[in-house]
């Protein structure tokens, strides 16, 4: 579903990624850690179209994002940064219904078949209650559910999302990852994300893959990653991973320096 | 954050309909105001006599001061402030910035520089009031595409990088304009005074045709953008993930709005404050949606400006106020009373 073939991404003369051969199957989710400064952000973006390759080619249903125009590209990949812009006085459900822009067009008003979607969107997203809302009112658990609203109204196999619990409390972080989930198993939804709470990616995430330094350290089952003594290298801390009825948690230690 | 409450459906209405009233009132304002004392009626019989309805009730000079040199006056006003209105919110929404309008890109700097040269340079002959519009409109365009050469080429550009540039080519055109200005005769300093501060006072039918093309055309492209705009609001990157091709819209739109106003400041001079107040007027009354800013700014800064110029033309009489001081004095305190106003009401 997801190709990239030897991506290497640049600014001006760095090399924020290099490299990197990554195949993402259907209906499955893929998490990228790494510390800051990995390339993460970056590869993600990348990922969504919207970065270009220095070289390489990143393919995504076997499209190559570069060859394709922006609008057929976001039929195919929807895109959730980290830091989303909700801009004030636009009500939820007009923000929600930004993601079906692609199909309707910039100079005609959305058919019946993207009223649909939209709505099917805010239903699934237990949404409703909000819709006559200013977007920039809500609080953090409900702007993140209302931004993977529009992703989701994009109604694409393939969504990217950057860091989508930053800023949430806990219970809230669980809600968004159960929600991506559910997509996941039943609407066979493709995710490749980026993740910074390791325990967090190991509960929901099938696969990790771990960055260092723009390039790929180890990929493999979330169970393998975490306990692979890489991990602590690219994070330069010492990480213990206990098992806590089945589910991998991963604590740091304290007393080291790193590298 | 200031929260911006969605407007009603029914205050959108409310607002549109008043905008409509206020716009029959300027063209009434336009075609009645004036020195010389002609009842409205007398005017309406003479509009109706002209379709084949009744016989006219004017004199010929009377004739002549309503259709010859009122509604001209009245018609360009409106195209002009039409114009600048929807320019000024069509590049508050492509820039995302309170601040934006066309003269920020060079517009107005270009025009001064091109203005001058014509007035400075050309002063003696007759050919002046020819050369002005023709080298203003140069300049404008010469300014806006050098600004696009320097900050909108590079790929990694942004809007603050097109807004710097613009400053950058504002200050070297406003610079060589000083100084020609500088240069010259006290007489041709005068001139170029009333220029810059803009006037309706040349208007004619002439004038009408050579800016109606520019204006209906580049109008229509900005307010064909509000969904654009709309989708534009949560950045550049999230729109481009939303399909938007942000950087030929931009250039698209910025063409557009620029290129209408240079125009329009090549006939009028330099209206100051227009594409600033009025959009962020109607912003204030309707919400932040552009597809319902830029159909309204149209009418608003149609009715906005003819209404200004009848202030101008009326308060010193016999002489004549700057346009562009009127809108100042005007807007100003228009603007501030809404905003008060706004803050009330969600507070």
């Amino acid at each position: 579903m997801v190709a990239l073939e030897g991506l290497s991404l640049r600014a001006g003369a760095t090399t924020l990624v290099r490299d990197i051969t990554l195949h993402v199957a259907g209906g499955t989710w893929c998490t990228i850690v790494g510390p800051n400064g990995a390339g993460k952000t970056s590869l993600v973006a990348a990922v969504a179209g919207l970065r270009s390759p220095a070289s390489g080619s990143v393919r995504i249903d076997g499209h190559d994002l570069t060859e394709i125009h922006e609008r057929d590209r976001a039929r195919l990949v929807a895109y959730v940064p980290q830091h989303p812009e909700v801009p004030a006085g636009m009500r939820v459900e007009e923000y929600v219904a930004l993601g079906r822009v692609a199909f309707h067009g910039v100079l005609r008003a959305p058919s019946r078949r993207d009223r649909e979607v939209v709505e099917g969107v805010l239903d699934r997203l237990e949404l409703n209650g909000f819709r006559e809302r200013d977007s920039a009112s809500l609080s953090g658990g409900e702007r993140q559910r209302m931004v993977l609203a529009r992703a989701l109204a994009q109604a694409t196999k393939v969504v990217v999302l950057d860091e989508p619990t930053t800023g949430l409390d806990v219970r809230h972080q669980m809600d968004i990852l159960e929600l991506l989930t559910k997509e996941v198993a039943e609407c066979g939804l493709t995710v490749v994300a980026t993740l910074h709470d390791l325990t967090l990616a190991a509960l929901f995430t099938d696969r990790l893959v771990l960055l260092d330094r723009g390039e790929v350290r180890c990929d493999g089952p979330a169970h393998d990653v975490v306990r692979s003594a890489m991990l602590a290298e690219a994070y330069g801390t010492p990480l213990r991973v206990v098992d806590v009825d089945g589910s991998d948690v991963v604590v740091p230690v304290r007393g080291h320096t790193g590298r | 954050m200031v929260q911006v409450v969605p407007p009603s459906r029914r205050r959108v209405l409310v607002v549109t309909f008043l905008t409509v009233a206020a716009t029959v009132v300027a063209v009434f304002c336009g075609l009645v105001v004036g020195p010389t004392s002609i009842a409205a009626s007398r005017i309406f019989g003479d509009a109706l006599s002209h379709l084949g309805l009744g016989h006219s009730q004017l004199s010929a000079l009377q004739s002549t001061i309503v259709w010859q040199l009122r509604a001209p006056r009245m018609v360009l006003g409106m195209l002009a402030g039409a114009m600048l209105a929807v320019a000024g919110g069509t590049y508050q929404g492509v820039f995302r910035n309170p601040l934006a309008d066309p003269y920020l890109l060079g517009v107005a700097a270009g025009a001064g520089l091109g203005a001058t040269l014509a007035i400075v340079d050309i002063s003696t002959a007759a050919l002046t009031p020819v050369w002005t519009p023709l080298l203003a409109f140069a300049g404008a365009m010469v300014a806006v595409a050098l600004t696009w050469l320097i900050g909108g080429r590079s790929l990694r550009s942004t809007p603050a990088t097109l807004v710097l540039a613009g400053v950058a080519v504002s200050a070297l055109f406003t610079s060589a304009q000083t100084f020609l200005q500088q240069q010259s005769s006290t007489q041709s300093i005068a001139r170029v005074y009333i220029w810059l501060l803009g006037s309706l006072a040349s208007a004619s039918w002439h004038s009408v045709l050579i800016v109606l093309p520019y204006v209906v055309i580049c109008a229509v492209v900005c307010v064909a953008a509000g969904r654009a705009l709309d989708v534009m609001s949560v950045g550049d990157d999230e729109a481009r993930s939303l399909g938007l091709s942000v950087r030929s819209l931009r250039l698209v739109v910025v063409a557009a709005s620029s290129l209408g106003t240079a125009a329009i400041v090549s006939v009028v001079g330099l209206i100051g404050f227009v594409g600033i107040i009025v959009p962020h007027i109607v912003r204030l009354l309707v919400g932040t949606s552009y597809r319902r800013i830029l159909p309204i700014s149209v009418l608003f800064g149609a009715a906005f400006l003819v209404l200004a110029d009848t202030a101008a033309r009326t308060v010193m009489a016999p002489s004549e106020l700057p346009l562009g001081v009127v809108t100042a004095v005007i807007g100003a305190p228009v603007f501030v009373v809404i905003l008060s106003l706004r803050r009330l009401g969600s507070s």
